[in-house]
């Protein structure tokens, strides 16, 4: 099954600009007192281009939500006055209306870039010709003309991403296009191709566009207008994009709003201090996430108290990991990390083999993501966390008794103007609250070397400063700095020496990312072609009639049959193996359990205390082990040859099932390559908190919980804003339609008779050779 | 605080298919670290094989999760079942046949829920959802898929139970738990259990 993008053709796709239009419009969410919105008047003609700015809280979001169509309408919530685009009330329109958010991850939903490009326009029912024709043309118009139908959007970076995303917002054709924030969370170096594939998108396309962003510096000049929203209600400014370079007063404004007005850089004190000791000290220092992952650059650096250290280089050189490994957090892949005499105590040189308590009272670790590293109920008790923990690891150490915890965590709650949140839960902050518990929480323990990931990536101007001024604040008070920053300001401010780490060695993209993949690309094996209901058929008619015997004979029947089949999924001996080792191992323990406890026959074998092995049990558990390893093999077949939006497209298109629930599983399941990630990181940012391998088996099973709940509020907070992204694509409210169709031939038939002889030739097998033993008897 | 809460809905939204999906995944993830070190903790059972039905529970904990968590009929089938899915196209378990266990596991503790009509999601609901997916799965192992037919009368008895009473705290308790924790850092803003954390244990909302 192949798309057939068609010939190349010249990049056109219409669309028909509508006008937006608010009056007096208000919205209150459910379950809020105020409401998020109030008596807004607007008027945007078709096809302009507006800058939509405010503070945090002035219902920017809201409206784009509104404009989308994706308020949700219930008994609790409750509008006022009246939107429109193109005329029509927008609780009501039918007219797709293009929306982007800020998380590229949630941006995406299909694991192709075809299918995702398509999947907004076949959920309006688009006929599939048509929508094919469209594909090659939004592609080029976001700059990704390039990449091929197939590739996996797995593999792309987030600038990438959000033009993909972009390129199915274009597919459906919008009169209307919303930006949320689009270039907050891609890196600097992203940014102006998406900026640049928004506008001629928007160019070529004519329709209307909005924009939110707290970065004005890359839209100021390419917008027509710029709407300024008041925190009450209502808008607060409406002027030409050109005062926001020439309106000092309107440029005051919005800089203390927390925005980034061009050439102005938020104030803080300037640190000029001299470094101190040397702390650390890496030496051809090479470090990687695991044995078989890709190594950095070889580094040589020192690491001075009161200095600071910026590490810089393209995406994909390992600036992460280098940090991680300065961090003690992971071990030097080769050459050495040592730390200073005076540093490192009664500690051993090496960071990596100290004891989590031990480290974060010497080195912090603050990483990019600030939930990953919460791990109590309230603020208070966050900060508090690292100290006590210390203080367990050092009792004697005087910094960490109980009064000096108590008034270190009350000057840094003053010290971040936190002390009315307090007892809140750290998840319930703003982003920019987040940011700065998550560095004071590691400051708490009062380590010498601080290292920060992407300190400042995504703040808005406000907790830039805030930041800054905390960072200089321990420079001046001893600590040494070491941050992963694209951030030239922030490098300035902090008077931070540069690292540029180089490209590595060596990338394969084969090496990029731990753990299980679903939809790996598969080869061009004969079963790959085959209806994969056809195939699932055929395993079901194959396997289901072992569950009915005990017996050697049926069972070896379909395991040599998958094996002379393997040819057919395109799988040679060994990566089957790879693929089918947890299988055979499972039937293995299961035959030994049977082996041992199973009922006792003939000769005995061997005595084991209270239990005997005997040739009957033993006979019973060869049984057993291959009647597992038979049931569960075939499915490799499958699984190695079919791709898991292929059988969601059959199951949902052949067998009817609601597409709903098919493509939001499918969508669910593309996240487990990002939240396998996260779990991984979750253990080492935890690690960095004082969490980990320490204590008693219930404290570890304890921080193991821990870290499931954690990935399970990650889970929830992307399925959320994926969902979103699917309702803006139309998804789930009416008839939709599919490019990829699903056809069944002579061949699919032909594998599911294959698989029917299979499974009652096994089982004829069995009872001619007087094994056949059926298991409810 | 206010009576009267959230008013239960029977169809699916979007957010709840999603939410409901990315719940299983995850499950997905836990279940690939766990089969990590899942060899370990197996060869404490070597000594007497059945009682590996004690961790059993391990893999039933997406029913229950999904059910407190969505609250919409067929949550908990939904949930255990796409789990399942997953990890039989991660190659970890065992075979179709795990669609079947998936299936029969979720329908244990979907039965619960919907003896309750869907408006109670107490402690004591959750621990018998959890019970009844144990009791469900560990019977069909023993009894319908047969995988331990050899096994004497009271090894396959045993084994029911000790999945029962594994399911309970495995896949009762600690999904009531984490509910609760997952309310309490706002996640669950979108769906009808973001006040499962201000719930009693006993009584649940009042309506």
């Amino acid at each position: 099954m192949s798309a057939g993008l068609g010939e190349q053709r010249p990049a056109t796709v219409h669309t028909q600009a509508v006008a937006v239009s608010a009056e007096d419009f208000g919205w209150r969410h459910a379950e809020r007192e105020r409401p998020a919105l109030q008596g807004l008047n607007l008027s945007i003609p078709a096809g302009q281009k507006v800058l939509l700015l405010g503070p945090s809280g002035a219902g920017k979001s809201t409206l784009l939500y509104a404009l989308a169509g994706i308020l949700e309408v219930d008994e609790l919530s409750e509008a006022s006055g009246a939107l429109r685009v193109g005329g029509q009330d927008v609780f009501t329109a039918k007219q797709p209306v293009g929306l982007m958010q800020q998380d590229p991850e949630t941006q995406i939903v299909q694991s192709r870039v075809v299918d995702d490009v398509a999947f907004g326009a076949e959920n309006l029912g688009v006929d599939p010709e048509l929508i094919r024709e469209r594909i090659t043309p939004a592609l080029q118009a976001v700059g990704l003309g390039a990449l091929d139908g197939e590739h996996r959007t797995a593999h792309l970076s987030g600038g990438q991403k959000q033009r993909l995303a972009l390129a199915g917002i274009l597919a459906m054709e919008p009169g209307l296009m919303l930006l949320d924030e689009p270039t907050a969370n891609i890196d600097p170096e992203g940014v102006p191709a998406l900026r640049d594939a928004v506008l001629s998108a928007a160019e070529s396309t004519g329709a209307t566009l909005i924009v939110v962003e707290h970065r004005l510096e890359a839209w100021a000049d390419a917008v027509d207008r710029v709407v300024v929203l008041a925190p009450g209600g209502g808008v607060a400014h409406d002027v030409d994009p050109q005062a926001l370079f020439t309106d000092r007063q309107l440029r005051a404004e919005l800089s203390a709003a927390g925005l980034w007005v061009p050439g102005i850089v938020p104030e803080t004190t300037v640190f000029a201090g001299t470094p101190g000791a040397e702390l650390l000290h890496a030496q051809d220092l090479v470090a990687a996430r695991s044995a078989r992952a890709p190594k950095t650059a070889a580094v040589d650096l020192k690491i001075r108290a009161g200095a600071a250290y910026c590490i810089r280089g393209a995406n994909g050189a390992g600036k992460s990991t280098l940090a991680l490994t300065l961090g003690g957090l992971l071990e030097p892949s080769s050459g050495t990390l040592r730390a200073s005499e005076d540093f490192a105590g009664e500690l051993s040189e090496q960071p990596f083999s100290w004891k989590a308590g031990k480290l974060i009272a010497r080195i912090g670790t603050v990483f990019q993501e600030p939930e990953h590293q919460f791990v109590t109920q309230s603020v208070r008790e966050e900060l508090e966390f690292a100290p006590r923990r210390a203080h367990a690891a050092d009792p004697a150490a005087p910094a960490f008794d109980e009064e000096r915890i108590a008034a270190r965590v009350d000057q840094l709650l003053r010290r971040l103007r936190l002390e009315d949140l307090a007892e809140a839960n750290p998840f319930t902050l703003s982003g920019g609250e987040k940011r700065r518990l998550s560095v004071a929480t590691v400051l708490a323990a009062d380590p010498q070397v601080l290292i920060l990931d992407e300190p400042t990536f995504g703040q808005d101007a406000n907790t830039w400063r805030e930041l800054v001024q905390l960072l200089i604040e321990a420079l001046e008070a001893g600590t040494a700095v070491i941050a992963v920053t694209h951030d030239e300001q922030f490098s300035a401010a902090l008077a931070a020496q540069e690292l540029q780490l180089p490209a590595p060695r060596e990338t394969s993209e084969a090496t990029r990312r731990p753990g299980p993949m679903l939809d790996a690309p598969l080869g061009e094996s004969w079963l790959a072609g085959i209806n994969p209901l056809a195939k699932l058929a055929a395993v079901a008619a194959a396997t289901l009639p072992l569950v009915s015997t005990m017996d050697w004979v049926s069972a070896s029947v379909i395991i040599v049959a998958t094996l002379v089949a393997l040819p057919l999924a395109g799988l040679r001996l060994l990566s089957f193996l790879r693929r089918a080792w947890p299988l055979l191992a499972a039937g293995a323990v299961a035959g030994w359990g049977v082996a041992l406890v199973g009922e006792d026959a003939g000769r005995i074998l061997l005595h084991l205390g209270v239990f005997t092995v005997t040739e009957g049990s033993v006979a019973a558990g060869a049984a057993t082990g291959l009647r597992a390893i038979g049931l569960a093999i075939p499915m490799v077949l499958l699984v190695a040859s079919t791709n898991p939006s292929d059988l969601g497209g059959a199951l949902s298109q052949q067998l009817r099932v609601p597409h709903r629930f098919v493509l939001g599983a499918l969508a669910g399941m593309r996240l487990l390559g990002l939240l396998t990630e996260e779990f991984t990181t979750l253990a080492l940012a935890r690690r960095a908190r004082g969490v980990g391998n320490f204590g008693s088996p219930l404290q570890r099973l304890r921080a193991q919980l821990g870290q499931c709940l954690a990935l399970l509020v990650q889970a929830v907070r992307r399925a959320s804003r994926l969902a979103v992204t699917m309702e803006a694509k139309g998804f789930g409210t009416g008839e939709r339609t599919w490019i990829r169709s699903v056809h069944f031939g002579l061949r699919d038939l032909l594998v599911i008779v294959a698989g029917v002889v299979l499974g009652a030739g096994a089982i004829a097998a069995a009872l001619g050779a007087g094994t056949f033993h059926l298991v409810w008897s | 605080m206010s009576t009267s809460a959230i008013k239960p809905r029977a169809s699916w939204r979007v957010v709840d298919i999603v939410i409901a999906s990315a719940i299983a995944v995850a499950s997905g993830v836990v279940f690939w670290a766990w089969n990590a070190s899942y060899g370990f903790v197996s060869l404490g059972f070597v000594a007497f094989p059945p009682a590996a039905a004690f961790v059993s529970g391990m893999w039933l904990f997406p029913a229950a999760l999904g059910a407190l968590i969505i609250r919409k009929p067929g949550a908990a089938l939904y949930c255990e079942l796409l789990a399942a899915i997953i990890s039989a196209l991660l190659g970890s378990q065992w075979g179709l046949t795990v669609l079947l266990s998936g299936l029969v596991q979720g329908l244990g503790a979907e039965v619960v829920f919907a003896a309750v009509r869907y408006r109670k999601f107490t402690l004591p609901v959750a621990l018998l959802a959890g019970l009844m997916s144990g009791f469900f799965g560990g019977f069909t192992e023993a009894y319908v898929l047969a995988y331990y037919e050899a096994y004497t009368p009271f090894m396959k008895f045993f084994h029911v139970l000790a999945m029962s009473i594994s399911g309970m705290i495995i896949a009762g308790l600690l999904p009531w738990l984490a509910t609760r924790g997952l309310a309490r850092t706002g996640a669950l803003g979108a769906l009808a259990s973001r006040r499962a954390h201000l719930e009693g244990a006993w009584r649940g909302q009042s309506r």
